[in-house]
């Protein structure tokens, strides 16, 4: 193992590391553009100059191998100047059009340019070279190509990653801009990773452009739901409002990267929101309080299991749910009702779409999950509505917004059949449109708990703000009604009810929120 | 015509003259002391109302607020005591009203052969009628004050009281060296008594041989008036709007009425007492004689019309000044108010009465 | 360099005629009805300013109303680009931008409403914009108005001026 002093500070690193990336370990970050971790080495872009000793130029940083004994220095007056002078380059023909970028805030070319640069512009603002700004270049993206500083991670990136090719290079010098071919638009399903490794305003997002300033929103850890992939995601929100998702970097699970339909998953938690529990009389929907409606679901459940048996109750449980929300309907089901009538199923209307890369066919975040927690899916789930549709079913608490892949006008036939139906969900859709009591719960940004991914990593996601309306959070939601049928629960948020599930359910036994951290932990099995 | 028809006619008559007269001063007081509080303090004062882009230097500006009085809500305050909150400004408009019954307007007139008398009511107690309607005023101020169940209007009233019981002794005493100099307190007879010389060159007014008593008299009136200095009852830097702070719409108005009619009736009482009512300077019946023996006749149409315009003048600058000392003079403190009057007002109003009737037992008179 | 000395005149004790308030009154009664006579007569020492027909000059760096800039094509300068609404202190500046169909613009607010009810004149919206295009030279104070709605002022009405 080479070992190597960075600015004083000793540091042991494997063979063949770069500069940069010893120089992350111990905490000294070195400016760049081009070098992005998950793509290949272009050197381009000469941010990352550094001085070492014996060496009589600078080198950069992020192309040069350490060896053994190696002096670096990034603070000197030389690198200093040498840094300068090419951020001054960069900006040469920059418009320096911040005001209406939505890269401002979060632009490397400005953070630099505060650090190493505060310059006056030595080139008239008529002088630069103008280029073609506002182009729709298809994907998620806008590109302006007078922002662009060359730096090529977005070549790279659909050479290396998707390998579609789309972005090239064109004409020389000063003149050199980016673009795609004529006719043929950026068409693959990860381009809004582009707006996110471009380090300035080149390539922004279609879905975000104008919506908000980055400097307003705040952002809390979270995963994607868009499917079993469970893709480790950054979410931006303001007030209560939901603004875009960012991959957030999971070697094991996503990288850094994320697909454009899990990019729009955020709009979930704010459009056709339930927000308000209501129960329907005669075709007539009546706005309800959850004090005055959750006793009335506890009924109507207790009421069909001890008139007609524990199989005149069933529970249809979401894989849209968390593992410490379906542990506890499990347990509502089996020992509280303790009806047979539980399942779940992934299915979802539409088709599985999925690619070798990170798109999965099934579109739920937790089917894993609610198999490792011993809730029947598949056949189980067709068996009950085979029961259902007998007539069999005297009251249904149902979760999610949709019933697997069935359409609206089965959805409410197959309903219609229960006399009584408590669907607990976040958005409208078939379910609500017909069912009899609707008890809105907190959305994937509103509450917190983790998910099992297709391969059995268990993920964390986080509340980043209260639920909006009268929605509540599921875990309370499912104690409270769980102490209605006699439970005696004392569950307080999701960690209890996780510690709970980890010291019961085999597939998670020994896991703890801090050992699952940030990016998740296998689960058994 | 028939006697008792004559009388009745008459004695309307009298009565819309006089409540004409003195309603027209309450009304353009209120724009005058406006109007002169904004001009002595180098403002404009009111301008805005306007008739058809008329607005006539803001005289318009009483109807307007009389206007608006009317169209305000009539609220009653949830603690106030419901009777005698409404009752309150009823009291406090209405002795003063009624105190306008004696005072002559004008010199005796013959028509249709009868001698009348341009006096609502001639009564041989005059003055004490006064004192004793005009006193009644207190308990307007008084009820307003502890009927509205609020703590302003209580101390207001509760101040008023005090100042107004305190100044009404010194007022009556000022008064007596006036009743001993005419020998009446019939005010017809204290006016018509005035009508002569004294020393041959001042005509006999009330303020040449009472010049002390005049000033008591003046002061006393101001402070039972609760006029600036002495409007501690509403003194607003301490007290809101003192007893009427929870007095709004026609209600409040009435107070107002009250107190600008207070103005005009005590100018009309200080111009009979102390300075002839209707006499003007060396007019006669007959027309003018200047002392040294000069003078000339005039037509007794004239001299009616000289004499009316003289009381009328007289009533006119003496509300004028009440105006015109509110803005120049401070308001009192509470304790300066009640030593002035216990301690100042009252010891020189009985040496005044002292000194008089030393005067006039004086032997050779 | 010698601090001067002034006399400042203090409460004496007041001599008899003096304490008798009486020729004091009428000395005072005398300033009051100089000062009326001479209003009534000439004008000129009135201070009362006419207000809406008479407005007062402001000093150039008044702080008023705002007002929003145009190009001289007519179209706002304003760019959207939050800097006043990030400014603002009262957090009185409500944006909404928008796709302009001129790419030269690109970015234009759609909404752009002050709540004049909440702003606090501190003029850090004018200091913080990058176009000058939000200033607050109007000279000019927020009007009164009779509803909360009409005090927000948008974005045509801050056009006007």
């Amino acid at each position: 193992m080479p070992s190597l002093t960075i600015d004083g500070k000793a540091v042991d690193v494997p063979v063949g590391t770069t500069i940069i990336n010893a120089a992350e370990k111990i905490g000294i970050e070195i400016p760049r553009y081009c070098y992005h971790k998950h793509l290949s080495v272009a050197g381009n872009c000469r941010m990352c100059l550094v001085e070492v000793e014996k060496f009589p130029k600078l080198q950069t940083a992020c192309s040069t191998v350490v060896t053994d004994g190696m002096v670096v220095r990034t603070d000197t007056e030389k690198v200093r100047k040498a840094v300068t002078g090419v951020l001054e380059f960069l900006l040469i023909n920059h418009p320096i059009d911040c005001p209406i970028c939505d890269q401002a805030g979060e632009c490397e070319l400005q953070n630099y340019y505060m650090k190493f640069g505060l310059h006056k512009s030595r080139f008239a603002l008529e002088d630069k070279v103008r280029k073609k700004k506002v182009q729709d270049i298809g994907g998620q993206i806008v590109l302006d190509a007078e922002r662009c500083i060359l730096c090529s991670r977005c070549v790279r990136f659909l050479e290396e990653v998707t390998g579609t090719r789309e972005l090239q290079f064109f004409r020389r010098g000063d003149h050199s801009e980016i673009s795609v071919f004529p006719g043929r638009p950026l068409n693959n399903n990860y381009t809004g990773n582009l707006a996110d490794i471009c380090p300035v305003g080149a390539l922004t997002s279609k879905d975000f452009r104008f919506k908000c300033r980055v400097w307003f929103l705040k952002a809390f850890p979270s995963v994607c739901t868009g499917c079993a992939r469970g893709c480790n995601v950054e979410a931006f929100f303001k007030g209560d409002i939901l603004y875009r998702y960012k991959p957030r970097v999971n070697e094991a699970v996503n990288r850094a990267w994320m697909c454009d339909f899990g990019r729009l998953e955020y709009k979930k938690a704010n459009n056709a929101r339930l927000l308000v529990p209501f129960v329907r009389e005669d075709g007539r929907e009546k706005m309800m309080s959850w004090g005055g409606l959750l006793p009335q679901v506890a009924y109507r459940l207790k009421d069909a299991v001890e008139r007609e048996g524990p199989d005149a109750a069933a529970v249809i449980a979401s894989p849209q749910s968390s593992n410490e929300e379906l542990y506890l309907v499990r347990r509502i089901a089996s020992d509280l009702l303790g009806t047979k009538n539980l399942a779940f199923t992934s299915r979802v209307p539409g088709d599985g779409f999925s690619d070798g890369f990170l798109i999965r066919g099934d579109k739920n975040p937790n089917s894993r999950g609610a198999q490792l927690l011993r809730i029947p899916g598949g056949p189980a789930f067709d068996e009950l509505v085979v029961k259902i549709a007998a007539g069999k079913v005297r009251a249904l608490l149902l979760f999610g917004d949709v019933l697997g892949d069935l359409t609206q006008e089965e959805t409410a036939g197959l309903l219609s059949m229960v006399p009584f139906v408590a669907q607990a969900g976040t958005n409208e859709g078939p379910v609500s449109a017909v069912a009899t009591a609707v008890l809105p719960i907190a959305s994937v940004a509103e509450r917190g708990g983790t998910f099992t991914n297709h391969a059995g990593r268990v993920q964390r996601f986080h509340a980043g703000f209260p639920p909006r309306g009268k929605a509540k959070d599921t875990i309370g939601f499912l104690t409270s009604l769980a102490n209605r049928l006699g439970a005696g629960w004392a569950f307080d948020g999701e960690a209890s009810v996780f510690r709970a599930l980890a010291a019961t359910e085999g597939p998670f036994a020994g896991m703890s929120y801090e050992s699952i951290g940030s990016l998740g932990q296998e689960a058994k099995g | 015509m028939n006697p008792a028809l004559f009388d009745l006619v008459v004695a309307v008559a009298r009565i819309a003259v006089m409540l004409a007269f003195c309603l027209t001063l309450v009304v353009v007081f209120t724009w005058v002391e406006r109007k002169g509080a904004a001009y002595i303090q180098d403002r404009r004062g009111p301008n805005r109302a306007a008739i058809f882009g008329i607005r006539a230097w803001g005289l318009f500006h009483p109807m307007a607020d009389a206007l608006k009085f009317l169209f305000k809500e009539d609220f009653i305050p949830d603690r106030a005591h419901r009777l005698f909150y409404q009752i309150a400004p009823m009291f406090a408009l209405a002795p003063v009203i009624m105190t306008i019954a004696v005072i002559p307007f004008g010199p005796d007139v013959t028509l249709f052969g009868r001698r009348i008398a341009l006096q609502i009511a001639d009564l041989n107690v005059g003055i004490l009628y006064i004192f004793a309607v005009s006193g009644m005023t207190v308990y307007g101020v008084v009820l307003a004050g502890w009927s509205s169940g609020s703590k302003y209007p209580l101390l207001g009233g509760l101040r008023s009281s005090a100042q107004m019981l305190s100044y009404e002794v010194s007022m009556g005493l000022s008064l007596m060296g006036i009743f001993m100099v005419f020998q009446s307190v019939r005010l017809s007879q204290i006016v018509a008594a005035q009508g002569g010389l004294l020393f041959g060159v001042l005509p006999k007014w009330g303020v040449f041989v009472q010049p002390l008593g005049f000033v008591l008299f003046l002061v006393a009136q101001y402070a039972e008036a609760n006029r600036t200095p002495f409007d501690l009852p509403e003194g607003e830097s301490e007290l809101v709007a003192g007893y009427h702070t929870e007095y709004g719409s026609f209600k409040f108005s009435m107070f107002m009425m009250a107190e600008y009619f207070h103005m005009v009736v005590g100018a009309a009482i200080l111009s009979t007492l102390f300075f002839g009512g209707w006499q003007f300077p060396y007019l006669g019946d007959t027309g003018f004689l200047f002392p040294g023996g000069a003078g000339f006749a005039l037509p007794p149409a004239l001299v009616f019309l000289l004499r009316i315009g003289s009381f009328v003048g007289k009533v006119v600058f003496f509300a004028w000044l009440y105006v015109w000392v509110r803005w120049t003079i401070p308001r009192f403190r509470y304790d300066q108010v009640m030593r002035l009057g216990w301690k100042m007002m009252l010891p020189l109003s009985l040496a005044n009465l002292f000194a008089t009737g030393l005067i006039l037992l004086l032997p050779g008179r | 360099m010698t601090i001067g000395i002034r006399k400042v005149a203090r409460p004496r004790e007041m001599t008899f005629p003096e304490s008798l308030y009486l020729v004091e009154i009428v000395k005072g009664l005398g300033v009051t009805m100089g000062h009326m006579l001479r209003n009534i007569v000439r004008q000129e020492g009135i201070m009362t300013m006419e207000y809406p027909e008479v407005r007062r000059r402001m000093p150039p760096r008044f702080r008023g109303r705002h007002r929003l800039m145009r190009r001289p094509d007519g179209s706002p300068r304003c760019v959207a680009c939050y800097c006043c609404a990030t400014a603002c202190p009262a957090k009185c500046i409500t944006i909404v931008a928008g796709e302009s169909p001129d790419p030269a613009v690109e970015k234009y607010p759609v909404r752009f409403d002050i709540d004049m009810l909440r702003c606090v004149f501190c003029g850090l919206c004018v200091e913080a914009c990058p176009c000058d295009a939000i200033r607050m030279d109007t000279g000019w104070f927020t009007p009164p108005d009779d509803s909360r709605e009409k005090l927000i002022f948008t974005i045509d009405v801050l056009l006007e001026k």
